[in-house]
């Protein structure tokens, strides 16, 4: 609970400093895989793998995953008929009988029409996520957190001493 | 000045204060450039500094699976074992392997909650080993499960803990039970109502009665005169003579409407009439040909009216002939239906055999459909019911409550679960007797057969020699690849024991082995968990017959015979859709029996049955026979009329054919005759 808090604490710094804009969007995208996968499945295990070797923001992929696990489920019944047409595709189905057979590869649970449907969902909407999250990144930074900069209350804020000490605690101690 | 003085000291200690501080703030910036110096550090894309805290990670998860998985699961299964079971489980040792995906459960002692100190069941040991092949494709394959050492009543080494029983739920309304009580036991009464039905009645009791002298037709003509006015033979018997009634006065209008000899008569006439010879000119042959054609046309036309209405007639009577036949059918339905009302027994082997074993034989049909509803309650829908098209090999979607999972599997590939053997053994031991020397083995419990090709076959042979039985042979298959799933099964014991068994046990008789050797052989199979077809061969030898009997007479022949019967053989078998299963019994008790009694009370029950049939006869024959008159009258009558008018017709037709090839031979001898004249004249 406490590396996850201070994971959170951790975005939210970042999402307030000038850098590490690459590392909050890739961040968010993983993490919006994340909240359309089911926990126990392999692509999970890979994403959460790679957010812990690669410089990845972990606060962005948890918080980003926490909230679109809800929209996940939200739109389960599309979701589920997407999966339904994909798998029944007659098309299609030698690639999945091949799948289905080959190791590894049913750990994803493809075969289950919600998680094809939702899996298929989050990795279209993965890269462009990526690109609107950045923006929105450096917009939230120009537009609202300087806005939050000039006004009186921050200014007010950042002169007391239990600001003061944080910030001193927080460059010689913070992550 | 003194304030000036005190001032200025305070402005000193103030300055060197903030001099101080000054210092020690210089230093602490020296200090935080040089951390957020490095803090600033550039950083690659990998957390390097991951590595250690995923290998911490990594090596506690290997050192709880390696020293303290097994002891927890171990626990974790006792726990769940006493909640279900409600009585102490215990396991002696567990081993797992991750890098194997091998199970080990040794010393599973489950004990009795009825008896603390036995042990319900005791497996010495279950192991099996999940494929790593299987385990990387998401699919559970076993090689081989062994479950060995099995022993049933073993007494504990200290008493099992028994959970305390769970306070009585709200008492149940009269009548009221749970839902799967109720479907098992409704099923169960169907059996035996089934077999009621069948064999309703005591035979023996009728019998009895019969040896007594105290039933029978003879002690009811009261009941007899009463019950003849409402036999269902003699109601339909007075329908059937009205509306023959009034169906004759149709038949006889429709005769009438059908032509009348003056007008068959008028049609010769009309023929005699026509020129056949002597033609003067070609129209008048013309003019005689068309008259005669004219008047076959009619002769057809009055014909074929008479042939449709032969043909409704007839038809007619044919139906009114087999409701008749009916009514006969129902007289002698009536006449077994009163033989039963007033206990007249068939003495007949078959009859004899059947009402004999229904009580020994409904019981085993009763759990079969006991077993059956639960089947229908638990057995995954998808086996039950498949809908009509042969399943697919590459294709089988499973309803989940979240989405459809789909297998796509193909022949001979991994299903999701597939235990390719289980051997199952048991040793006996001196000191249990429940014990024996049994092995099997069950092969392929798979949750796709089709992609494994096989159906689940068990088989089981062995003895219990502590309870002298010997060659136990059990097979099953069930065959799930099919729109239908099959399963088929085969048991035999070619020798136990049996103590006070029961034949028969009614008021009126008791029958049972004292003591005897049984011998039993079965076989059946079930298509789509309903329909059953099954036979069983049951014989027992080296009997101790219990025979007693109320009456006297009765008493003794039942003695004498079985005295002579020194193996009981009897044959089932049994068709139908579960629970209405048609049960063919056949005994040698039945023909044995036959003799014994055909010798004392043949005579009476005969006699019996003469009187009814005597009684139904006066109820029902006189009107029977009047109808019957009256049908053949009818019959007559239609038959000869028609055939009388078809004659006259056919007699005119063929006069009318007859003139008008008479007309046309005419015609060619005159202008013959003419042609001559004028080859003469012409002089040739």
């Amino acid at each position: 609970m406490t590396l996850l808090l201070k994971q959170l604490f951790a975005f939210l710094k970042l999402l307030n400093s000038d850098t590490g804009t690459n590392q909050l969007a890739t961040g968010l995208s993983l993490g919006l895989v994340l909240g359309f996968s089911p926990f126990l499945s392999l692509q999970t295990f890979l994403i959460l793998i790679l957010c812990f070797f690669f410089r990845v923001q972990l606060g962005a992929a948890f918080l980003s995953a926490f909230f679109f696990k809800f929209v996940a489920f939200l739109f389960d019944p599309i979701t589920d008929s997407l999966g339904r047409a994909v798998l029944e595709n007659a098309g299609l189905r030698p690639l999945f009988v091949s799948l289905y057979n080959m190791p590894l590869v049913p750990l994803t649970r493809f075969n289950n029409s919600i998680i094809m449907g939702s899996g298929l969902v989050g990795l279209i909407l993965a890269l462009p996520m990526f690109f609107i999250f950045k923006n929105l990144i450096v917009k939230y930074r120009l537009h609202i957190l300087e806005r939050i900069k000039g006004t009186k209350w921050w200014k007010a804020m950042q002169a007391t001493s239990l600001f003061k000490w944080y910030n001193t605690y927080d460059k010689l101690y913070g992550a | 000045m003194s304030d000036t003085t005190s001032n200025n000291s305070n402005s000193d200690k103030a300055n060197s204060a903030s001099t101080k501080s000054t210092e020690k703030n210089s230093s602490e910036t020296i200090s935080t450039k040089s951390k957020l110096k490095k803090s600033t550090k550039n950083k690659g894309p990998v957390r390097t500094e991951a590595v250690i805290p995923f290998l911490i990670v990594a090596i506690l998860t290997y050192g709880y699976f390696a020293f303290f998985f097994d002891m927890n699961l171990r626990s974790a299964l006792e726990f769940i074992g006493y909640e279900v079971i409600g009585a102490e489980v215990d396991i002696a040792k567990i081993e797992t392997s991750f890098l194997h995906g091998s199970f080990r459960m040794q010393g599973v002692e489950i004990t009795n909650p009825d008896k603390p100190n036995m042990d319900m069941v005791k497996i010495g040991d279950i192991r099996f080993a999940l494929l790593w092949d299987g385990l990387l494709r998401a699919r559970f394959v076993v090689d081989e499960m062994a479950v060995e050492k099995i022993e049933i009543s073993v007494p504990r080494t200290h008493a099992g803990k028994v959970k305390p029983p769970p306070p009585p739920p709200a008492p149940l309304k009269p009548g009221e039970q749970s839902a799967l009580e109720k479907e098992a036991l409704k099923a169960g009464k169907q059996a035996m109502d089934v077999t009621k039905n069948k064999f309703q009645g005591n035979v023996l009791g009728d019998i009895a009665a019969v040896l007594g002298g105290g039933a029978g037709a003879n002690s009811g003509d009261d009941q007899l005169k009463n019950i003849e006015q409402n036999l269902p033979s003699k109601q339909k018997l007075d329908a059937f003579s009205k509306e023959l009634t009034e169906k004759q006065k149709k038949w006889e209008e429709k005769l009438k409407t059908l032509p009348q000899s003056k007008e068959i008569e008028a049609l010769g006439q009309r023929i005699s009439t026509v020129k056949t010879n002597n033609f003067k000119s070609p129209q008048e042959v013309v003019e005689s040909l068309q008259k005669i054609s004219e008047i076959l046309k009619e002769a057809d036309s009055k014909y074929k009216t008479v042939s449709s209405v032969a043909t409704e007639l007839n038809s007619d009577i044919n139906s009114a002939n087999s409701q008749f036949k009916e009514i006969n059918e129902l007289v002698n339905k009536d006449i077994a239906n009163l033989q039963s009302h007033f206990h007249i027994p068939n003495i007949d082997g078959k009859s004899l055999s059947a009402s004999i074993l229904q009580q020994y034989l409904a019981p085993y049909l009763a759990k079969v459909n006991h077993y059956k509803s639960l089947a229908n309650k638990y057995v995954p829908p998808n086996m039950m019911k498949k809908g009509e098209k042969e399943p697919d090999v590459s294709m089988k979607p499973h309803p989940r409550a979240k989405g459809v999972t789909y297998e796509f599997g193909r022949q001979n590939s991994y299903p999701l679960f597939w235990i390719k053997k289980i051997s199952v053994s048991s040793k006996a031991v001196p000191s249990n007797k429940m014990l024996g020397d049994l092995s099997g083995q069950i092969t392929d419990v798979t949750s796709n057969q089709l992609l494994t090709g096989h159906p689940t076959v068990g088989t089981l042979q062995g003895n219990f020699p502590g309870m002298n039985v010997s060659g136990v042979k059990g097979r099953f298959s069930f065959d799930n690849r099919h729109v239908d799933a099959v399963t088929d099964f085969d048991f035999s014991v070619d020798s136990y024991p049996i103590d006070g068994r029961d034949v028969m046990n009614s008021p009126d008789a008791k029958i049972a082995f004292k003591t005897a050797t049984g011998t039993l052989k079965t076989h059946g199979d079930l298509t789509g968990l309903t329909q059953i077809d099954f036979s069983l061969s049951n014989q027992v030898s080296k009997i101790d017959y219990d025979i007693s009997a109320p009456n006297a007479l009765l008493n003794d022949i039942l003695k004498n015979v079985f005295a002579g019967i020194p193996v009981v053989d009897i044959q089932a078998k049994g068709k139908g859709d579960l629970p209405d299963v048609a049960l063919d019994v056949n005994s040698n008790i039945g023909p044995e029996l036959q003799k014994g009694f055909e010798k004392q009370i043949s005579h009476k029950i005969e006699e019996a049955k003469a009187k009814l049939q005597a009684a139904i006869n006066q109820a029902i024959g006189g009107e029977r026979s009047k109808v019957e008159a009256q049908l053949s009258q009818a019959k007559g009558q239609v038959d000869g009329q028609v055939k009388k008018i078809e004659e006259a017709l056919n007699t005119q037709k063929a006069k009318a054919e007859k003139q008008s090839s008479q007309a046309q031979k005419g015609s060619q001898g005159d202008v013959q005759k003419k042609l001559d004249d004028l080859k003469k004249s012409l002089g040739f």
